[in-house]
């Protein structure tokens, strides 16, 4: 018992350097958002993004890690839409933090702010993991991400209200830049209509609505099931109907069945970043975005 | 004769009495044409007025840009305000049924085969399991546990949550308790009936294991799953760089080992106190390390002592206590922090477990002893975990167990059945599993068990883990 006391102690020692400083925190669950985060927050706000572009963030585990950042967290800014279904629950529920809990303003979930697309009208288990609200990878759509600016400056300006108008500013700012970005990206991103393209998961379905590419298969035969040699061979069957002249898949994912497919139907493959971070170019959401429709148009000229 | 013409006549009737009907409301399906038709050009109208809005907005922005970004934002805001009532629109209504609320509910179906050299029915652990407590499954095809898990915010305060265990006609209330979440300032508090907080392993499901069964250590000192009728209050630190929890629990212990919660007294007969520290290490890599106690008061009275599993000498221990402390490490890794493709997991855990009271004891025909005793034990296991492809993993565990030493006050005269056995229970673990979706699992298990003194058991165990409902979030 005597050394159990003493290892309570030691604990006790190691919590003394405590972080919180004057700035709010936000738990960003995508690096998406915590780039949003610093643009509508700025200096008032301290960015913890608990996911890599190079993780997959539905299958992340509750790690200690996430909950010590979620116990310090004044906001919590998450896809949602069943996502992160697999370890926020645990993460917000062993945080002992009664801020970030559901439907508080500490609790911002971005799918409940957009318009949700894939929404499956049969919900079963045999069609893979679907997600019942819809497809969660809302970051792809230009106009998505100025809705979720909007509610996260009036989440911000609710939680610190002294910060208000700093926000407001922001977001006006933000929204200049983001509306003069989104209509150079929809110019430069015209060739890029009308070619069709085979993606790994549905992570990039916003984006290529938005452009007007159709999507004619997905490397996955159901979603989260990884590619099989079976569903792969279909492809290459289906490409004689319905050719896809792009493989697309984001730098996330293994790029070993879009490069047996490219090499099987004679098709480029290229990868997008997922998120912000995802290629050395993707530093915020901006770039992003000039990222992922650079790389479609080198490759839809070559 | 008559019949046919009758026949023929009605059959005419029939036929022409639709087209007389259908001549009748041929005016009046006409009316409706026209005023769906209606109807159609004024929504036409409004929706070319709309779009004709619509254009003019956009010309207007699009004018404006040159001029100045001013008017940018106010088409930025524009497309929002459209976005949103896009968004509101089609939004699917929330059902307006009761069920609505209906909590989050999972079943999980298990299962599976078991083929051993020995027969379950008489293995022992030499020194700490009698044959009725090791608990080996039955040979060939069994059903095994099926669970179902109910789990909801109560209201705007607390949580709750309940698992139900059936298992041969027997349903048992694993776990079902409520648990706060205002509170704040780190603090959570839980109150049922809950696995304890303590070590690694004790709090993770049948269905959450690595393996078919729990270590020899952890079967031998706290059950399966140590769980009690209590409560537990636990504190995170507000410290975002480093995880620190700390947490307690005071009760009645529900299951073996330790005396059942059918007895009656009152206050606390069980208080655990549990640390944990973790934090990544790199991208790819967490862990969690902790440390733990736990005292017990001895509920059995006048009982051979189950724990020690002596044989061949009449015994009894009356009062005294069960005292435990252990410590658990977690190690987990995978490539940049993604365990899709590939993962590894090592667990660790050390306990030790102190058993003392009074003890009677009658070593054959001699004249029966009552004094003081105290058993000390300790065990150990350790595993690796590690997803080599997406859908496989293999695992490897090593068990051991202590038979430690007995302290024998006065009254009590050392015998060859007051000294513990001179042995040293062991046991090698290896599996593999396949994981087609993250809700299915299908195991295979070698175990080389040499738990049980002259004996070497070999083990199979094929096992079918599914999990249905509600797509469950697992601890770390």
């Amino acid at each position: 018992m005597k050394t159990f006391l003493n290892l309570l102690a030691l604990g006790a020692l190691l919590a003394c350097p405590a972080a919180a400083s004057g700035a709010l925190n936000i738990f960003a669950c995508e690096p998406e958002w915590g780039a949003l985060a610093r643009e509508i927050g700025g200096d008032r706000v301290g960015v913890y993004v608990a996911t890599t572009a190079l993780q997959d963030p539905h299958k992340i585990q509750a790690r200690p890690s996430l909950i010590a950042q979620a116990r310090v967290a004044d906001l919590v800014v998450c896809s949602g839409a069943e996502l992160e279904v697999g370890w926020m629950p645990v993460v917000i529920g062993q945080s002992g933090n009664n801020k970030i809990g559901i439907g508080k303003p500490g609790n911002l979930e971005a799918a409940n702010y957009v318009p949700l697309k894939e929404v499956p009208t049969l919900l079963d288990r045999s069609l893979g993991d679907v997600h019942p609200r819809g497809n969660p990878h809302i970051q792809w759509d230009p106009h998505n991400i100025l809705l979720v600016a909007e509610e996260l400056a009036r989440r911000l300006g609710n939680i610190d209200p002294g910060g208000k108008n700093y926000y407001d500013a922001r977001l006006t700012s933000f929204a200049q830049r983001w509306g003069q970005a989104t209509q150079r990206w929809a110019q430069e991103a015209a060739p890029l209509k009308g070619v069709a393209v085979i993606e790994h998961h549905k992570e990039l379905t916003y984006l290529f609505d938005w452009l007007g590419m159709p999507v004619v298969g997905a490397l996955e035969p159901k979603p989260g099931v990884e590619p099989t040699s079976a569903h792969l061979s279909e492809l290459v069957e289906q490409q004689k109907i319905n050719p896809a002249q792009l493989i697309v898949i984001t730098t996330q994912k293994s790029p070993e069945a879009a490069s047996w497919l490219s090499g099987q139907i004679k098709v480029k493959h290229i990868a997008l970043p997922a998120t912000v971070g995802g290629t050395p170019g993707a530093k915020d959401l901006f770039s992003m975005y000039d990222e992922a429709i650079n790389r479609l148009l080198a490759a839809e000229k070559s | 004769m008559f019949k046919p013409h009758l026949i023929a006549g009605a059959i005419a009737f029939a036929l022409v009495l639709p087209a007389a009907a259908r001549a009748q409301t041929n005016p009046q399906l006409e009316d409706i044409r026209k005023q769906i038709q209606d109807l159609k050009e004024s929504y036409d109208a409004r929706i070319q007025a709309l779009e004709k809005q619509l254009k003019e907005a956009e010309d207007a922005a699009a004018k404006a840009q040159s001029a100045a970004t001013q008017a940018q934002s106010a088409a930025g805001q524009a497309k929002q305000s459209a976005e949103a009532a896009a968004a509101q629109s089609s939004a699917s209504k929330p059902p307006a049924s009761p069920s609505a609320f209906n909590p989050g509910l999972s079943l999980i179906l298990m299962g599976g085969y078991y083929n051993s050299d020995q027969d379950p029915r008489t293995r022992s652990v030499t020194g700490f399991l009698g044959s009725d407590q090791y608990a080996l499954p039955n040979r060939g095809f069994d059903l095994g546990e099926t669970e179902i898990q109910i789990s909801a915010n109560i209201d705007h305060l607390f949580y709750g949550q309940a698992t139900f265990s059936i298992e041969d006609g027997v349903i048992t209330a694993e776990e079902a308790f409520f648990q706060t979440t205002a509170i704040g300032h780190g603090f959570t508090v839980k109150a049922g009936r809950f696995f304890s907080g303590i070590g690694y392993f004790n709090s993770v499901h049948n269905h959450a294991w690595d393996f078919q069964d729990a270590a020899l250590v952890q079967k031998a000192f706290l059950g399966d799953n140590f769980g009690l009728d209590g409560v537990q209050v636990s504190w995170i630190a507000p410290v975002s760089s480093l995880y620190v929890e700390l947490g307690g629990e005071g009760g009645k212990p529900v299951d073996f080992p330790f005396a059942d919660s059918s007895f009656n007294s009152n206050g606390f007969q069980v208080g655990t106190a549990f640390a944990h520290l973790g934090g990544d290490i790199g991208a790819s890599s967490s862990y969690r390390l902790g440390a733990w106690g736990l005292t017990s008061e001895n509920g059995i009275a006048g009982q051979p002592i189950p724990a020690l599993n002596f044989t061949g000498f009449s015994n009894t221990l009356s009062g005294g206590s069960d005292n435990l402390w252990g410590l658990d490490f977690v190690y987990k890794w995978a490539p940049n922090g993604d365990p899709s493709y590939q993962n590894f997991k090592f667990v660790t855990e050390w306990m030790h477990r102190s058993l003392n009271g009074s003890l009677t004891f009658a070593p054959g025909t001699a004249q029966t002893q009552t004094g003081g005793f105290t058993a000390n034990q300790w065990g150990w296991y350790a595993q690796a975990v590690y997803q080599f492809h997406p859908y496989w993993r293999v695992g490897l565990r090593y068990d051991q167990l202590n038979e430690g030493v007995y302290d024998l006050g006065s009254g009590l005269v050392a015998a060859p059945g007051l000294a513990p056995p001179d042995f040293t229970p062991k046991r090698w673990s290896a599996m593999i599993d396949w994981s087609p979706s993250e809700f299915s699992r299908f195991r295979l298990q070698f175990q080389q068990d040499k738990s049980q003194q002259g004996l070497t058991d070999n083990q199979v165990f094929l096992q079918y883990i599914f999990s249905l409902g509600t797509h469950g979030a697992h601890k770390f």
